[in-house]
C-alpha cells in the first residue's frame, strides 16, 4: 500500500461531513431475519441490537453458519429483516440508494467476469453516475494505490484469488465510501495472502477515513480489528469488546 | 452415485433440463410430423391416383388369340373384379349429310361396347348430349361431321359396302388417350393424339355392323378386355406400383402370348410415385431445416448451462471422480434429456398428426411408420449427446480443472472464421445455384424406360450451402460488430444504457461470441419461417393460377360442340346474382398444314379483365403487349412455341388456317399474321394451340359462336353462382367453377397435403422463433444472475440493470431480424427456383406472407422482450442464493 500523490482526495468532503452529522454508521434494533416459513424455517439471526460508529474497526465473529453474512447483508441493506429495524443514521435511509456510500468486499470471486479490472472498479462509480473518463480515472487511481495498477487491462478469471480480493477492495474504495463492509474477504485465501488482503484493506479504510466491519471465524483476523461481535445461531453478542488496538492495522 | 445426480439435476436444474428436453421434443415431433406429412400424402397420392383410372388394364387380345379364353383368365388374374369385352375396328372414314352439305373424315375408329360397360366403368364415357343407349359420337367427330343426335352417319368398310347407322349421342372421351394406346408399344412409340373419328356402338350393334369385317379384314378388328381391378393398394406409390405392375406381368405370363397388358393403373401410380419423390424433395427443403434448427437450439439451450457444468463437473474431478465417472454423469443427464424429450415430442406429432393430417401414423407402411418412429427418436437422442455429452467429454480433452472453472476467457476468433468458410459457403452456393437453376434442371429424374426413379439431391447442395454460409456470415458480422465495432454498439445503445453504455459494449464484446450464436440463432429460425412460408404462399398462389388458367375464370360456361350460342347470350349469363362480369370466348378447330389445333377468339380489349393473364404465359412481350397486338392487329395471331419451331416463324410471316365456314360448314383458309408466342392460355390445352381476335374470326367465318363463357364472380360465392348458372342453362352448356377444378387438378403431392404441411411448418417456425429468442437469451441471462447481482450490490438501479439487459436483447433482436430476413429472402428465391418441377406455371415473383412473417418477427420479439424484461425483474432485487454465492 502506498499513499500516492492525491490519494486523499479520495475522501471527500461530502461523505465525512454527511458522516459527522451522526455518530452512528449503522443502527440496529432487535433485526431479525428468518429464511422460509413453517418448519423448514431457518432463522438466521433474532434479536440483534448494535450500533456500528463512524471510524469502527470491527470484527463480527463465529463459527460457519452462525449469521454473519447476513447480519452484514442487514448493515449493508442487501437484505431486509423479517423483524427489527434497521438505519443508518449517518447515511440516509437506504444506503443502496445511494450508491458508493458503503463499499462491500465478499468471501468469493465479486467480479465480473466479462468486463477487465479496471473496468470492474470503475463500475460502482459509473453506476453512481460518473461520467466514463472520471471513473476509469478514479478506478486507475484506487489500482495505483494498492499497488495492482498492473493488472488493470486483465480479466477476472486471470487474476489469483488474493489478486481478485485486492482488486474488489480497490472497487470498494473506488467510491470513497464511510463503511466498508467485507465478508470473510480472506475466506479463500491462504494465511499470508489472507493478512496481505487485510492489510491492505485496513490501510485503504485509514485513507479514506472510513468504518470497516469485517466478518470472520479466524482469530488471526478478527484480532487485527479494535472491536470484537460474536455470532452464535443467529444471536449477537456486542459485549465482548476489546480496545487493545490503537493503530489501526496493527496486529496485538 | 447416478440415481444421485439424477435426483439433484431434478430438484436443482430443472429448468435448464425441461428447456433442453423441450428443444429435443421439438425437433422430434417437427421430424414425425413431416413422417406423418410424407405417409398421408403418399397414401393420398396413392388413392388419388388410382381413383383417376376409370379402365385399370386393357389386355389386347394376340391376332388369332381365342379371345373368351383371354377373357376367362383375365377374370381369373388376381385382384381382378370386373374385365369386360371390348372390340375396336377400323374405318377407312365417315360421312354424314347435315344441312344439305356432305361432310367425311379420314380413317377412324368404330367401338363395340358390351350393355354393362358404362356400369363398370362410369365416366369412361361422359354423355354430352342425346341418349347414352345406342349409337355415339365423340364430340370432336360430331363437330367434324356436323352431326347431332338423330342424324345418320355412313361408316366405310374395307372391302365391304359401307353401312349407315343413326347417332343417338354425342359423348365426350376424356380418357381418349388411354383408351386408344398402342398396348403395348413403348412411351415413344404411342399415337401423338387419339383418334378425331370414333363412333361407339352396343356390342350387338357393332356385331351386326363391323362383324363381316372381322372375317374379311381380321387385321381392322381387334378385341381388348377391359379390367377393373381391387382398390386395396399398398399406400406408398411407389409400393403401389410394383403390386399393380407385377400383377400385370403375371397375367401376361398367364395368357402366354395370347393377349398383352395396358397398365393404366400403374401409368398413373408412375406419376404418382414421382410426386413422392417431390413430396421427399421439399421433406428436404422444407422439413430438415427445421429439424437441424431445432437441434441446434437445443445445443443452444443445454450451451447455455455449459459454464456452470464445468465448474460443477470440474469440481467432481478435484473430489476425486474419475474423467469416466463425470462423462457417465453426463451420459445420463443426455439419456435422460432424450428420452423424454423424443418421447414427448412423438407424442406431439401423433397429436399434430391426428389434426394437420388426420393419422397419428408416421408412414405409410408399418415398416415406414416403425422407421420414422425409431429415426425420429434417435435423432432427439443424438442431438441430447451432441449437445450434453459431446461439451463433456471435449472439454475433458481440451481443458484443465482449472480452465474449466473459468467463467469468461478472451475472446479469440473460431478457427472457421479465420479460414473464411462462410465466404467458400456463399460461393459455392452461388455456384451450386448457377448449375442447378439452369434450364431443363429436373430434381425427380425419371429416365425414359427405367423402372426406378430417384431424386437429384445435387439441388439440394444449394440452399443448404447458403443457409450455413448466411448463418456463418451473420455470425461474423455480430462478431465484428459486438468487438471492432465497439463504440458503434456503445452509441446504439445509449438510449437504453445511458452512462453505463461503454461498460455495457465492454461486456458485449467480452461476451460476443454467445452473443453472435444467439443472434445467429434468431437469424436462423426467421429464415426459416420466412423462406417456408414465402416458398408456400408462392406455391398455393401458382396453384390457384393453375386452377385459374385450367377453369378460365371462377366459372366457365362451356357450350355444346356445334353450338351455335353468340356472345349475346353473355347478357342471360350477367343476369344471375353474383355475376360480376362475362367474357365470351371463342373455341374453334383450326387446320395449319394436316396439324389440327384449338384456336381461341378473344376480345383484346376486355379478356383480361374476366381472366387471369400472367407475363409467364406468354414469350416475347408481356401479357398486355401481345394482348395488345391482336387488338392493333386484327390477323395478328398468337401460336405455341413449338408450331414456332415446326414452322420455322418469324414475327410478322403470314400463317394460313383452314377454319369451318359458319353457313357453308366448309374448311375455308385464313390468313392471320405472326405476332408472338402464348405458352399458356385460360382453358387452353398445354400442347398447340392458337389465340387471334374474335372479330376477325368471327368476320372470316361468318360466325360469332362462342365456346365458352369467362364468368367473374370476384372470387365469391363461385359454387353458389355456378349452381344457380346449372339451374338457368340447363344442359345446354356445361358450367363448372374453380373449386371444381382446384380439387380436379389436385391429384399432384403438394396440392394435396401441403396445406397440412404449411400449417405444421408454420407453427414450428412461430415455436422456433419465440425459443431461439426468448428461451436462449433467458437462459443466457439466468446464467448471469450473478452478474446482474453483483451489479446491484454495487448499486445498479432498476433502470439501468434493465438498459443492461435490454440492450442484450436488442442487439439479438435486430442482428437476428435482419440477418434472418436478408437470408429468408435469399433462400426463398433459391428454392422457388430450385424447386420449379413443383410449380405448375411457375411463378413470375415470389409471393410474400407478409401477416405470417410480421407474426413471426413480433413473437421473436415479444419472447425476447419478456425474457429480457423478466430476467430484469428478477436481478432488480438479486436472490439470497446469489448474494451468498458472493
Amino acid at each position: 500500500m502506498k499513499p500516492r500523490p492525491g490519494a486523499t482526495s479520495l475522501v471527500t468532503a461530502d461523505s465525512t461531513s454527511h458522516a459527522a452529522t451522526s455518530g452512528t454508521l449503522v443502527a440496529m434494533q432487535d433485526v431479525a431475519l428468518t429464511y422460509g416459513s413453517g418448519p423448514t424455517a431457518v432463522v438466521a439471526v433474532h434479536g440483534a441490537t448494535c450500533q456500528v460508529p463512524i471510524g469502527a474497526r470491527l470484527a463480527i465473529t463465529g463459527p460457519s453458519g452462525s449469521g454473519k453474512s447476513t447480519l452484514l447483508h442487514l448493515m449493508a441493506g442487501l437484505e431486509h429483516p423479517t423483524a427489527g429495524v434497521v438505519t443508518w443514521p449517518a447515511l440516509g435511509e437506504d444506503p443502496l440508494g445511494r450508491p458508493g456510500l458503503v463499499g462491500v468486499v465478499f468471501q468469493g470471486p465479486s467480479l465480473i467476469p466479462t468486463l477487465d479490472i479496471v473496468e470492474n472498479v470503475a463500475l460502482p462509480l459509473v453506476l453512481a453516475g460518473t461520467t466514463d473518463e472520471d471513473a476509469h480515472e478514479l478506478a486507475m487511481h484506487a489500482l495505483d494505490t494498492l499497488e495492482i495498477d498492473d493488472l488493470a487491462r486483465k480479466l477476472p478469471d486471470e487474476l489469483s484469488g488474493g489478486q481478485a480480493q485486492r482488486v474488489a477492495i480497490a472497487r470498494a474504495m473506488a467510491t470513497r465510501p464511510v463503511l466498508i463492509l467485507a465478508d470473510e474477504p480472506t475466506g479463500q485465501l491462504d494465511r499470508a495472502t489472507g493478512a496481505h488482503v487485510i492489510d491492505v484493506l485496513l490501510a485503504a479504510a485509514d485513507l479514506l477515513g472510513a468504518a470497516v466491519v469485517i466478518s470472520t471465524h479466524d482469530p488471526a483476523v478478527s484480532d487485527r480489528l479494535t472491536t470484537r461481535w460474536r455470532v452464535r445461531d443467529g444471536l449477537l453478542s456486542t459485549t465482548e469488546l476489546s480496545t487493545a488496538h490503537d493503530t489501526l492495522g496493527v496486529p496485538r | 452415485m447416478t440415481g444421485t445426480w439424477l435426483r439433484g439435476l431434478l430438484r436443482r436444474r430443472r429448468g435448464t433440463l425441461i428447456a433442453t428436453a423441450s428443444g429435443i421434443a421439438v425437433a422430434v415431433a417437427l421430424l414425425a410430423s413431416l413422417g406423418a406429412f410424407l405417409a398421408t400424402s403418399k397414401a393420398t397420392m396413392t388413392q388419388r391416383a388410382a381413383s383417376g383410372v376409370i379402365v385399370d388394364w386393357q389386355v389386347q387380345t394376340a391376332a388369332g388369340a381365342d379371345t373368351s379364353a383371354v377373357l376367362e383368365a383375365t377374370r381369373r388374374a388376381e385382384g381382378v373384379t370386373s374385365a369386360l369385352p371390348v372390340q375396336f375396328a377400323t374405318t377407312d372414314g365417315l360421312t354424314a349429310t347435315t344441312g344439305g352439305t356432305e361432310q367425311s373424315t379420314g380413317a377412324g375408329v368404330v367401338l363395340g361396347l358390351p350393355a354393362d360397360y358404362r356400369t363398370v366403368f362410369p365416366g369412361e364415357i361422359r354423355t354430352l348430349s342425346g341418349s347414352p343407349d345406342g349409337v355415339l359420337v365423340a364430340q370432336q367427330t360430331a363437330s367434324n361431321l356436323h352431326v347431332a343426335p338423330g342424324d345418320k352417319v355412313t361408316v366405310a368398310r374395307a372391302g365391304l359396302p359401307p353401312v349407315t347407322v343413326t347417332v343417338v349421342g354425342v359423348v365426350d372421351l376424356p380418357y381418349a388417350d388411354s383408351l386408344f394406346q398402342k398396348v403395348g408399344a413403348p412411351p415413344q412409340s404411342q399415337p401423338a393424339a387419339p383418334p378425331d373419328n370414333v363412333l361407339l356402338m352396343p356390342a350387338t350393334t357393332f356385331a351386326s355392323t363391323m362383324g363381316p369385317l372381322s372375317v374379311s379384314r381380321p387385321d381392322l378388328v381387334t378385341t381388348q378386355v377391359h379390367v377393373a381391378r381391387t382398390r386395396t393398394l399398398p399406400p406408398d406409390p411407389a409400393e403401389a406400383y410394383i403390386s399393380v405392375t407385377a400383377a400385370a406381368h403375371n397375367l401376361e405370363a398367364t395368357l402366354a402370348g395370347a393377349g398383352l397388358v395396358g397398365d393404366n393403373l400403374a401409368a398413373s401410380l408412375d406419376g404418382a410415385r414421382k410426386d413422392s419423390l417431390y413430396s421427399q424433395v421439399l421433406f428436404v427443403f422444407l422439413g430438415l431445416p427445421g429439424a437441424i434448427l431445432a437441434g441446434i437450439l437445443t445445443a443452444a439451450i443445454a450451451g447455455a448451462g455449459a459454464v456452470r457444468r464445468r465448474r460443477e463437473q470440474a469440481l467432481l474431478r478435484t473430489r476425486g471422480m474419475s474423467v469416466r465417472q463425470v462423462v457417465r454423469l453426463a451420459a445420463v443427464e443426455a439419456l435422460f434429456v432424450g428420452v423424454v424429450g423424443g418421447l414427448v415430442g412423438l407424442a406431439i406429432a401423433a397429436t399434430i398428426g391426428r389434426f394437420a393430417f388426420g393419422s397419428t401414423g408416421f408412414g405409410a407402411s408399418t415398416s415406414s411408420a416403425l422407421s420414422w418412429t425409431v429415426g425420429a427418436f434417435v435423432v432427439g437422442l443424438l442431438i441430447a449427446v451432441i449437445a450434453v455429452l459431446v461439451p463433456t467429454v471435449r472439454d475433458f480433452r481440451e481443458s484443465t480443472v482449472a480452465g474449466a472453472r473459468a467463467r469468461a476467457h478472451r475472446e479469440r476468433a473460431p478457427r472457421w472464421m479465420r479460414f473464411g468458410l462462410d465466404i467458400m459457403m456463399l460461393a459455392g452456393a452461388a455456384l451450386m445455384f448457377a448449375i442447378t437453376s439452369q434450364a431443363g434442371y429436373s430434381l425427380v429424374l425419371a429416365p425414359e424406360g427405367v423402372a426406378t426413379i430417384s431424386v437429384s439431391y445435387w439441388a439440394f447442395i444449394g440452399p443448404a450451402l447458403l443457409w450455413t454460409g448466411i448463418a456463418l456470415l451473420a455470425w461474423r458480422i455480430a462478431y465484428l460488430v459486438l468487438g471492432r465495432g465497439r463504440p458503434l454498439v456503445a452509441r446504439a445503445i445509449r438510449p437504453l444504457t445511458g452512462n453505463l453504455s461503454s461498460t455495457a459494449a465492454a461486456g458485449l464484446s467480452r461476451q460476443r461470441t454467445i452473443v453472435a450464436r444467439a443472434v445467429v440463432l434468431v437469424a436462423l429460425a426467421v429464415s426459416f419461417a420466412a423462406s417456408t412460408a414465402t416458398f408456400n404462399a408462392t406455391y398455393k398462389a401458382q396453384a390457384e393460377v393453375d386452377a385459374r388458367l385450367t377453369n378460365g375464370a371462377d366459372i366457365a360456361v362451356t357450350q355444346s360442340p356445334g353450338s351455335s350460342v353468340g356472345p349475346e347470350a353473355a347478357t342471360a349469363i350477367a343476369s344471375v346474382p353474383g355475376v360480376i362480369g362475362v367474357e365470351p370466348l371463342q373455341h374453334r378447330f383450326a387446320y395449319v398444314g394436316a396439324d389440327l389445333q384449338d384456336l381461341y377468339g378473344v376480345r383484346p380489349a376486355t379478356i383480361a379483365a374476366a381472366t387471369s393473364l400472367q407475363d409467364a404465359y406468354f414469350q416475347g412481350g408481356t401479357a398486355a403487349e401481345l394482348i395488345g397486338r391482336l387488338g392493333a392487329q386484327p390477323d395478328a395471331i398468337l401460336v405455341s412455341d413449338e408450331t414456332v419451331k415446326d414452322f420455322q416463324l418469324a414475327p410478322g410471316d403470314l400463317i394460313r388456317l383452314r377454319l369451318q365456314d359458319g353457313q357453308t360448314k366448309k374448311f375455308i383458309t385464313v390468313p392471320f399474321h405472326y405476332a408472338g408466342i402464348a405458352k399458356e392460355f385460360p382453358t387452353a390445352p398445354h400442347d398447340s394451340f392458337f389465340v387471334a381476335n374474335a372479330d376477325y374470326i368471327a368476320k372470316a367465318t361468318a360466325s360469332s359462336a362462342v365456346g365458352a363463357f369467362l364468368v367473374d364472380t370476384g372470387g365469391q360465392d363461385t359454387a353458389a353462382v355456378a349452381t344457380a348458372l346449372r339451374d338457368k342453362l340447363g344442359a345446354a352448356a356445361r358450367v363448372t367453377d374453380i373449386g371444381q377444378t382446384r380439387s380436379a387438378i389436385g391429384s399432384s403431392l403438394t396440392s394435396v397435403d401441403l396445406a397440412g404441411l404449411t400449417r405444421v411448418e408454420l407453427g414450428f417456425a412461430l415455436v422456433l422463433a419465440a425459443a431461439a429468442g426468448g428461451l436462449v437469451l433467458a437462459l443466457g441471462l439466468a446464467e448471469r444472475r450473478r452478474t446482474f447481482a453483483i451489479a446491484s450490490v454495487l448499486g445498479a438501479t432498476g433502470r439501468q440493470l434493465r438498459g443492461l439487459i435490454l440492450s442484450e436483447a436488442l442487439i439479438v433482436v435486430a442482428g437476428g431480424i435482419i440477418a434472418g430476413a436478408v437470408s429468408g429472402w435469399l433462400l426463398s428465391q433459391m428454392l422457388v427456383t430450385v424447386l420449379t418441377g413443383v410449380f405448375d406455371p411457375p411463378p413470375e415473383e415470389l409471393s410474400v406472407p407478409w401477416p405470417y412473417l410480421l407474426t413471426t418477427v413480433l413473437v421473436a420479439a415479444l419472447a425476447i422482450g419478456a425474457a429480457a424484461l423478466l430476467a430484469a425483474q428478477r436481478s432488480r432485487r438479486p436472490a439470497v442464493e446469489a448474494l451468498r454465492g458472493l
